[in-house]
């Protein structure tokens, strides 16, 4: 019998982990790892790789790791089995963690195609929100003017469907509760204007992630600045 | 050096006379703020913890970082550069470098008067405006869209098949033919295109503002594909 309810507490409050993030601070697709994390409340070891100026990802010993050169990367706790895509890591640790199924609902055949639809949109989004923001701030280059037309044009879409979301009084992408999907969308959108695209001509959008925002545990990063 | 608004741009009084809508009554919270621009002006419009909305030029007096990425604490807006607050009134109150100081009044923001009306919330950037906007009966917000072009309203409605009564210079209350009235704004923003603001009248529910949402965008679509860039 417990006498007293406080270890117990701290055990429930917080899941260590021995897994791995190979992370970047300022990489909108790591920040989505690890505000899931954060939402989960998992501790995990961040392995900071050098993505700029150190163009470390490149590197042999990385290539190693990942052989697509990309980050985020997590190593699970068996210390070899390695998960290259943000999405698919995202899918990954709501599964293992998250016995509510709130997050990725496979419980809910509908509402999974719905949140599995977002998860892929969010690669439309990151294809052109972050291509311009490493073009504005670390002077990578590529088509601008294209990659700026193709990002207000996912925001476009995501307004529409976030106002009439709201219209049936839901407040998520997915449904009445967050999910994958949001925190998917979440980083690239509200980063957008490192790279010059202007988000305040979409008032869904703003309150959508001013709502985000607000949830327990969230955790913003560099560059993020939100009430 | 003394810290008041000087480089406020060109007088805003000869670009724009009347109200102009910027947004929806329930876009901006109280304890939000956020950006707005009429025509190439860029202005800060946030709700305090008084239920009072404000428009500023979105400019800090200081060191000229916008005020949209400012918070708002009670009915005080903080600019982020610097922590300088000001109060409702856009007088300077806390200047945190020097936290003994009492601000002289002449620090103080560029504030142009606001209203809500019609579910929508207006701001006028003429010195001397006239009489604030009155929309009669009771309005749901429904949504604000934007346009990539500027065009008129008379553009906006023309073989829309709406029936419309003008209300300001930038809105009309309009009916589609056994259909939902609604309140329908342009807000012109220059070279960022125009933002249509829609509210419709309260007594109707979910479904019309599914359908005022449908037709506007229809409508979007048909004016885009039409207006050379």
């Amino acid at each position: 019998m417990i006498s007293s309810n406080a270890p117990c507490l701290v055990l429930v409050a917080q899941k260590w982990s021995d897994m791995k993030l190979y992370d970047y601070v300022l990489s909108g697709n790591c920040y989505k790892v690890r505000l899931l994390l954060h939402f989960l409340d998992i501790k995990c070891t961040l392995e900071p790789v050098d993505f700029y100026p150190g163009r470390a990802h490149k590197s042999p010993s990385f290539r190693r790791i990942n052989p697509l050169e990309q980050l985020p990367v997590l190593e699970l706790d068996d210390g070899k089995t390695r998960i290259c895509d943000s999405q698919a890591i995202l899918i990954y640790l709501a599964h293992k963690f998250d016995p509510s199924r709130h997050w990725f609902p496979v419980n809910e055949p509908e509402k999974l195609g719905c949140v599995v639809q977002w998860l892929t949109f969010a690669n439309c989004i990151t294809a052109a929100s972050s291509r311009a923001r490493l073009h504005d701030m670390l002077g990578y280059t590529c088509d601008i003017t294209a990659a700026r037309a193709h990002a207000h044009r996912a925001f476009r879409h995501l307004e529409d469907h976030l106002c009439h979301q709201e219209f049936n009084g839901i407040n998520w992408l997915a449904g009445a509760q967050p999910t994958l999907a949001d925190v998917a969308c979440f980083p690239y959108t509200c980063l957008a204007g490192d790279g010059g695209i202007d988000i305040f001509i979409y008032p869904a959008i703003q309150r959508w992630l001013r709502r985000f925002a607000t949830l327990p545990r969230f955790h913003p990063m560099p560059g993020i600045n939100i009430r | 050096m003394n810290h008041t608004t000087k480089n406020i741009p060109t007088d805003p009084k000869n670009c724009l006379t009347d109200w102009v809508p910027v947004g929806l009554t329930n876009h901006i919270p109280r304890g939000a703020v956020v950006r707005a621009y009429i025509d190439q002006f860029d202005i800060a419009i946030w709700r305090g913890e008084d239920g009072f909305v404000r428009a500023w030029e979105n400019r800090c007096p200081h060191r000229g970082m916008r005020l949209s990425y400012g918070f708002v604490q009670g009915n005080r807006l903080t600019c982020l550069y610097h922590g300088w607050t000001f109060g409702g009134d856009g007088i300077c109150h806390l200047i945190p470098a020097h936290p003994d100081l009492t601000p002289p009044e002449t620090i103080h923001t560029h504030i142009y008067p606001t209203c809500e009306t019609g579910g929508l919330i207006w701001v006028a950037l003429a010195s001397m405006p006239a009489p604030a906007p009155v929309i009669k009966g009771a309005w749901t917000p429904c949504r604000s869209l934007h346009f990539v072009q500027q065009i008129t309203l008379a553009a906006l409605l023309a073989d829309s098949g709406l029936s419309s009564t003008p209300l300001t210079e930038y809105a009309v209350c309009a009916t589609r033919k056994n259909q939902t009235q609604a309140v329908l704004a342009i807000q012109p923003m220059g070279k960022h295109g125009m933002m249509v603001h829609c509210s419709i009248a309260s007594c109707d529910h979910e479904a019309a503002l599914h359908d005022t949402s449908r037709w506007l965008m229809t409508r979007r679509a048909k004016i885009e594909d039409t207006v050379p860039e």
